[in-house]
C-alpha cells in the first residue's frame, strides 16, 4: 500500500493530540448545589470546555474518535494498493489484431495474451468503471462501447479477431481519443507488440496513454517475394526469403505450380539475411506457391502466393502528384499492383526500347503522354494521344446525359459538383458515353489501345465521395484491361476488393477455415472485406467461382521485432513493465470514519 | 406561612387523634396516657399485701370481709407521654417548593397539636443546627407556642442529622415518643437513630423528599455542590448517572427505613407538597401513627 499524498497522515499528530487533550483538560463544569452529594457517583464522561489538566482516563468515546479521525486522515492521504489490471475508471482498450500479433512467443500467441489481459481488465474492474475495447485490425472495429457491463464485455470480447494483415493502430487510437480523450483521469491502453509504422497524427487529449507490449522475441523467417516474369526461355519464377531473428535458421522451402510441388530445398539464412532463387516455371501454370517450414513464431508469412494468369494481374501505373481517392479506388481491384509516379518514366513512354511494365497507366492531374501501356485512363488535362482534343477550359459544368456503357454501368454523376472541366471534342475513334452542357464529359476511344478519358481531375469534384467514383474506376479498369478476365487473384489478407457481379444474387465467399459469409452485390459489385487471414477464398457467385489467394507481404509484420517504446508523434512511449495499476481506496475508509463517528454519537446519546 | 402554620380545616382533621406509641413511658405529671408504673387511677392493675401507711381508699374490703387478709388495689398510673419533636433545619431542607422544610413544618406541628391535645408534653427541639431546647408545652393552649417556635426556624444548618441526634439522645432527656421530621440528607442518618432508639426513645422518622431530590432535572457536565459544605462530585448528567443516583437514594432510604422497623419504631416517606389530611388518611391512620 501506498500514499498519494502521505503528508496529509502529518494531521494525525495534531488532530489526535487535540483530542487527546480535550480529553486530559479538566472540564470547567457548571456547579449546581444539591442537598447532598454522597448519593451522587463520580462519573464524567465527556469533554466539553476545559481548564485544567487532568489524568486521561480509558473512554471508548475517545477511542472511536481517535479511530475516525486517524479513518478520515488515512482517506485523506489517499492510500492505494497495486491491483491488477490496467484499466482506471475511464478506460478504452486498444487491442492490436495485426499480423505480428500471431506470433506464438506469448502462449498461446500475442493476440491471444492481450485478449486475456483484457479479459482481467474487465474482471478487475471496479462497479462504476468504464470500459470499451477497439479491436485495431486493418479497420479498427469497437468491439464494445464504452460501458459498466462485465457480462456484456465478456460476450463482445468473444467477437475478437486478428487479421493476417497491419493494422491501423493510428486509426484506432484517434477512435479511442475521440471517445475519452475529454474526459478527466481516461486511460488509452494499447496492447500491441509495437509492430507498426510511427503514429504522426494523434493527441491524446486528457487521456493517458498506456502501452503494454506483447512478445519477447524476433525469430521468424518470411517469405519476402514471390512472382514471375517473362524470360528469354519462358517464364521465370522467383522467390526470396527474408530471415528477421536474431540467429541463423535452417528452413525449408517449396515451390508448388497449381498445387503439384516443383522446387524443395533447404537453405540456412543468416541474421537479417535473405535467400533467394530463381527457376523457370512450368508452361501453362496459372498459381505458383510457395511455402516455408522453419522453426520460427510467425506462421502467416510462411506462404506466399502469385497468379500468373495474366487477366489475374494488372499492373497499373499512376501518375499523379497525390490523390488518395485514386489510390483507394485502384486498389480495390485485387488484380492490380499499384505503382505511383509523379511523371512517366521514360522506360514506359512510347517510342522507347522494350515493352512496358503497366498494363494501366492513369494519369491525374498530370497532362496525358503517350505510353506503351495497353490502356490509358485520364483525368482532367488530355494529351496529344488522347482520344479527345482539348478545346480549352471551363469553370463549371453541368451533367446532362449518360451513354449505356458498361464504363457508366452503376455510376450516376448527376447531382456530382464539377468546376474546371476540361472542354473536348472527341477523336472520330472516341465515343461520348458522358455528356454536359459545355461538351463530351466522358470519352472512350479505342484503337491500338483503349482508352479513358474524364474531362475533370476527381479532387475538382465531390465525385469521390460518391460511391459511383469506385465503381466508375473499377469499370474503366475492366474496360482498359480488355477481355483477360480470370478467375484466380491473389490479394494481400485485409484487402478489400470488388469484383463485377453478373447477376443480382448475393455470392458466398467461403474461407480457409471452412466458414461462409453472404456477399451483397452493390450497383453491380460484390464489394468483399473479411478476406483477413491467410489462405485461399472461394467467391461462389451465380456459376462463376473466384478462387482469392490471402497472403501477408509486409517486412514489418514478418520482423515480429517487439518495441519497447511505440513512436507517437516523434515521441517515445515506453511499454509499462508492470500489468498491475494502482487502486484508491479512500471512499471506503471515508465510510468507515462515518460509520465510525455514527456509532461514536449512538454511544453518545444513550449515555445522555 | 400563617403565623399557626396549620389551617383551620387541617386542625379540625387532627381533633381526636392521639398519637399511638407502640410502647408505653413514665410520665411526670399525670397525664392521660397509661403508664407501667402502679399508680392512681381508674384502671385496675393488681394486688397486694396492704402495707402500713397504704392508703385505705385502696382497701379492698370485700376481700377483708371474706377472708380476713388486708391487700391493696393497686392501679395502672395516667401519666403524660413525652413527645420529642426533632425538626431538620439542615441547609438541605430549604430544597423543592414548596421547600422541604416548610412542609415539614407543618408535619412538626400537626404531631405536635395531636400531642398537645391528647395531653401529651411536648418538646420541641430543632435538629441539623445549634439551638437551644425548648421548655416542654403541655395542652391545647400550647400551640401557639409550638406554631411559633416552628416559624421561626430557618435552613441555616449545617449539623449532620446523625451528630445532632447523637447529641440529643446523650443529653438524658426523657424517653418518649421522638418524632423526627427530616430529609434524612445523611449517609449516617441510620445510625444516628439507632442510637435515639438505644436510649429508651420511639423512633418516628417522617422522611420528607421533594420532587427534586426524588427525579433530579438534572443535565450535560456538573459540579455538585454539597449544600451544606460536604464536598463536591463532578458529574455528567446521563441517563446513567440518574439511574446511579436513582438507586443510591433508594437504598439510602431503604436501610433508614429497615433501622426504624428494627428498633421498634416507624419510618414513612412524604413527598414535600403532599396535602396533609391525604398523608394523615393514608399513613399517620393506616399506619396506626395515630388512634383516634
Amino acid at each position: 500500500m501506498s500514499f498519494q499524498n502521505a503528508a496529509a497522515l502529518l494531521w494525525l499528530i495534531p488532530l489526535g493530540g487535540i483530542i487527546v487533550a480535550l480529553y486530559i483538560l479538566r472540564m470547567r463544569r457548571k456547579d449546581v448545589l444539591v442537598p447532598a452529594t454522597f448519593l451522587w457517583p463520580e462519573r464524567t464522561d465527556e469533554v466539553r470546555a476545559n481548564a485544567l489538566f487532568q489524568r486521561l482516563r480509558f473512554s471508548w468515546l475517545l477511542v472511536l474518535q481517535l479511530l475516525a479521525m486517524s479513518l478520515f486522515v488515512l482517506a485523506l492521504a489517499r492510500p492505494q494498493t497495486l491491483q491488477r489490471g490496467l484499466a482506471g475508471t475511464t478506460t478504452v482498450v486498444v487491442l492490436d489484431a495485426s499480423a505480428s500479433m500471431g506470433a506464438t512467443d506469448a502462449k498461446p500467441t500475442r493476440f491471444d495474451a492481450a485478449v486475456e489481459i483484457v479479459r482481467g481488465m474487465i474482471a478487475s474492474a471496479n462497479a462504476g468503471d468504464q470500459l470499451m475495447l477497439i479491436e485495431a485490425g486493418p479497420s479498427p472495429r469497437v468491439v464494445f462501447p464504452l460501458s459498466s457491463d462485465p457480462a456484456a464485455q465478456r460476450r463482445a470480447l468473444q467477437a475478437v479477431r486478428r487479421s493476417d494483415a497491419p493494422s491501423d493502430i493510428e486509426e484506432a487510437l484517434r477512435l479511442a481519443t475521440a471517445r475519452v480523450g475529454e474526459v478527466d483521469g481516461s486511460k488509452i491502453v494499447l496492447l500491441s507488440d509495437g509492430v507498426f509504422n510511427e503514429v504522426e497524427n494523434f493527441a491524446s487529449g486528457k487521456a493517458e496513454l498506456v502501452y503494454h507490449k506483447l512478445g519477447t522475441q524476433r525469430k521468424n523467417v518470411a517469405i519476402e517475394a514471390l512472382g514471375s516474369t517473362e524470360g528469354p526461355d519462358g517464364r521465370i519464377v522467383y522467390c526470396g526469403v527474408k530471415n528477421h531473428a536474431l540467429d541463423e535458421s535452417r528452413v525449408e522451402i517449396t515451390i508448388l505450380a497449381d498445387g503439384e510441388p516443383i522446387n524443395s530445398e533447404v537453405a540456412t539464412i543468416a541474421s537479417n539475411k535473405t535467400w533467394g532463387r530463381t527457376f523457370p516455371a512450368p508452361p501453362g501454370v496459372k498459381v505458383i506457391e510457395a511455402r516455408i517450414n522453419s522453426d520460427d513464431i510467425l506462421s502467416a508469412d510462411d506462404y506466399a502466393v502469385t497468379v500468373i494468369d495474366p487477366g489475374a494481374s494488372l499492373r497499373v501505373l499512376l501518375v499523379s502528384p497525390g490523390d488518395i481517392f485514386l489510390e483507394r479506388a485502384l486498389s480495390l481491384d485485387p488484380r492490380v499492383t499499384l505503382d505511383k509516379a509523379s511523371e512517366v518514366p521514360e522506360s514506359e513512354r512510347a517510342g522507347t526500347a522494350g515493352t512496358g511494365s503497366y498494363d494501366v497507366v492513369v494519369f491525374d492531374g498530370a497532362q496525358e503522354t503517350a505510353v506503351k501501356a495497353r490502356g490509358v485512363l485520364t483525368f482532367g488535362m488530355a494529351g496529344a494521344s488522347s482520344g479527345v482534343v482539348s478545346l480549352g477550359r471551363s469553370p463549371s459544368f453541368d451533367f446532362l446525359r449518360a451513354d449505356e456503357h458498361d464504363v457508366m454501368r452503376g455510376v450516376n454523376l448527376r447531382g456530382v459538383y464539377i468546376e474546371n472541366v476540361e472542354r473536348v471534342t472527341a477523336k472520330p475513334a472516341g465515343r461520348v458515353v458522358a455528356e454536359g452542357s459545355s461538351g463530351p464529359l466522358i470519352v472512350v476511344s479505342e484503337t491500338d489501345k483503349r482508352q479513358v478519358f474524364v474531362g475533370f481531375s476527381p479532387l475538382d469534384s465531390d465525385f469521390p465521395l460518391q460511391t459511383g467514383f469506385p465503381i466508375f474506376v473499377a469499370n474503366a479498369l475492366d474496360y482498359l484491361a480488355g477481355s483477360t478476365v480470370s478467375d484466380s487473384f491473389a490479394i494481400l489478407a485485409g484487402q478489400q476488393f470488388q469484383l463485377p457481379a453478373s447477376t443480382d444474387q448475393p455470392a458466398t465467399l467461403t474461407g480457409p477455415d471452412g466458414g461462409a459469409t453472404r456477399v451483397e452485390p452493390l450497383q453491380g459489385r460484390y464489394i468483399v472485406s473479411g478476406v483477413d487471414r491467410v489462405g485461399t477464398y472461394a467467391l461462389q457467385a451465380g456459376d462463376r467461382e473466384v478462387t482469392v489467394y490471402a497472403q501477408l507481404r509486409d517486412d514489418l509484420e514478418s520482423s515480429v521485432n517487439s518495441q519497447d517504446f511505440v513512436s507517437i508523434k516523434k515521441n517515445k512511449v515506453a511499454a509499462v513493465s508492470d500489468l498491475r495499476r494502482y487502486s484508491d481506496f479512500w471512499k471506503p475508509l471515508a465510510l468507515l470514519a462515518l460509520l465510525v463517528l455514527g456509532v461514536e454519537w449512538w454511544m453518545y446519546a444513550r449515555r445522555s | 406561612m400563617s403565623r399557626l402554620v396549620l389551617s383551620s380545616g387541617e386542625l379540625r382533621i387532627l381533633e381526636g387523634l392521639r398519637l399511638n406509641p407502640r410502647k408505653s413511658f413514665s410520665g411526670r405529671v399525670r397525664g392521660e396516657r397509661l403508664t407501667k408504673k402502679k399508680g392512681v387511677s381508674i384502671e385496675f392493675a393488681d394486688y397486694r399485701e396492704y402495707s402500713e401507711g397504704d392508703d385505705l381508699r385502696h382497701l379492698d374490703w370485700n376481700v377483708l370481709a371474706r377472708l380476713e387478709h388486708a391487700v391493696v388495689k393497686t392501679y395502672r398510673d395516667e401519666e403524660d407521654l413525652a413527645v420529642h419533636l426533632l425538626l431538620d433545619v439542615s441547609a438541605s431542607m430549604s430544597f423543592g417548593e414548596p421547600s422541604k422544610l416548610d412542609y415539614a413544618k407543618r408535619l412538626a406541628c400537626a404531631f405536635a397539636y395531636v400531642a398537645l391535645a391528647g395531653g401529651d408534653a411536648v418538646y420541641p427541639r430543632a435538629v441539623g443546627a445549634r439551638q437551644q431546647p425548648a421548655a416542654a408545652l403541655r395542652g391545647r393552649s400550647s400551640f401557639p407556642r409550638v406554631a411559633m417556635w416552628a416559624t421561626g426556624l430557618a435552613p441555616e444548618g449545617t449539623q449532620a442529622l446523625s451528630s445532632d441526634l447523637r447529641a440529643f439522645a446523650s443529653t438524658g432527656s426523657r424517653p418518649g415518643l421522638a418524632v423526627i421530621v427530616t430529609d434524612a440528607m445523611d449517609r449516617d442518618a441510620a445510625q444516628g437513630v439507632r442510637i435515639l432508639a438505644g436510649r429508651g426513645h420511639e423512633v418516628c422518622v417522617v422522611q420528607v423528599l421533594s420532587e427534586v431530590e426524588l427525579r433530579p432535572d438534572l443535565e450535560g457536565d456538573l459540579r455538585l455542590l454539597d449544600v451544606e459544605g460536604r464536598g463536591a462530585v463532578e458529574i455528567t448528567a446521563n441517563s446513567i448517572t440518574l439511574k446511579a443516583y436513582a438507586d443510591s437514594l433508594a437504598l439510602h432510604n431503604a436501610s433508614l427505613a429497615e433501622e426504624c422497623l428494627r428498633m421498634g419504631g416507624r419510618y414513612t416517606l412524604v413527598v414535600a407538597g403532599t396535602p396533609l389530611d391525604q398523608v394523615v388518611k393514608n399513613v399517620f391512620k393506616r399506619e396506626g401513627w395515630v388512634a383516634a
